[in-house]
């Protein structure tokens, strides 16, 4: 499933059958190669954050969550990871022979478990499991 | 074949670690090996009003460098300058040894002319980076005009700072394109290797 196409999908409370907020960004652990939380909108409670581990399914018309419970602020590593200067999409691409091989279209990931798969650029698709970091200056690929 | 650069274009290129942060850019050269291949990189810091770094990088932790960055793995890896001076003497444009501007004789005596840049042949990540040419200001009894020249170089050689020692055929291969300097280059040590 492609960043593009899950932005804005509702989310879902299994427990109160009510929406809980709005798929807003990604949050991605670089390290891991994993999406590590995703960054809602229009929560009912304080925070926006919901990591991976507490969503119970990435379904085709919303994410379901066992309870908003599973919602918490940013905390930790997931709030230095949610940190403007990690986000991945229009960023620059550099391989670690250092070249730069255009900038992120969008990413595609697996809606099971949170995998990056792939990363989209304006040309060829790059394997998600070349991905090394995200930082504030460019993505950085093996390669 | 490794690709071949110029030392000036090399200033200036961003230093990005793993995690993707630009933690520096390339200020200076650092030679090693009697001015035969790169020791390390002095920094700068990125932004306008950023002076130089305290910390260099040395050769051996760079992971790759291409057109538009140089990766490490980490800031981790970085050296303070004076460790890195240490294991290498000639710097291309500061302190001791100066190679630019350094006059080029020939192991008979005659001046090629001035050293204006340093050509570079960089090989797979983790192989040496080798200083394979010298880009002259020709001398005027050369009779080759003004513009540049290139000139390709011994595996070894002697530099003192004021002075760099070719043998004498190196005269027979200058060249004024990057691109034909290559295979210039190949011949030339391939000849060395048979008369030495």
């Amino acid at each position: 499933m492609l960043f593009s196409e899950a932005v804005g999908r509702k989310v879902v409370s299994t427990s109160s059958a009510a929406t809980v907020g709005h798929v807003g960004s990604f949050v991605i652990d670089p390290v891991a190669q994993r999406v590590a939380a995703l960054s809602l909108k229009k929560t009912p409670v304080p925070g926006d954050l919901l990591p991976w581990s507490g969503i119970t399914a990435f379904g085709v018309d919303a994410v379901t969550v066992g309870s908003e419970d599973h919602i918490i602020e940013e905390q930790g590593q997931l709030a230095e990871l949610n940190n403007k200067a990690h986000a991945i999409l229009k960023k620059r691409i550099l391989t670690t022979s250092g070249l730069q091989v255009g900038t992120v279209t969008d990413v595609d990931f697996d809606p099971a478990d949170g995998r990056i798969l792939g990363i989209l650029t304006e040309d060829q698709p790059i394997d998600g499991r070349a991905l090394l970091g995200v930082g504030s200056y460019a993505v950085v690929v093996r390669g | 074949m490794s690709t071949l650069v110029r030392a000036s274009d090399l200033t200036q290129r961003v230093v990005v670690t793993f995690a993707g942060e630009d933690v520096a850019q390339i200020k200076d050269i650092v030679y090693a090996a009697n001015g035969g291949e790169i020791g390390a990189f002095t920094l700068a810091g990125r932004g306008l009003f950023a002076g130089p770094l305290k910390v260099a990088l040395p050769w051996p932790r760079v992971v790759g460098i291409g057109l538009d960055a140089v990766i490490i793995e980490s800031e981790d890896v970085l050296v303070p300058v004076g460790e890195a001076l240490d294991t290498a003497t000639g710097s291309a444009s500061s302190g001791r040894g100066d190679i630019l501007k350094s006059q080029v004789l020939t192991d008979t005596g005659s001046a090629l002319g001035r050293v204006t840049d340093v050509i570079i042949g960089i090989g797979a990540p983790g192989a040496q980076a080798d200083v394979v040419g010298y880009e002259i200001e020709p001398a005027e009894a050369l009779g080759r005009g003004k513009q540049p020249l290139l000139i390709p170089l011994p595996d070894t050689m002697a530099a003192s700072g004021e002075h760099l020692i070719v043998p004498a055929m190196a005269a027979n291969y200058l060249t004024n394109e990057l691109a034909a300097f290559g295979s210039a280059i190949d011949t030339f040590r391939s000849q060395l290797g048979g008369v030495s």
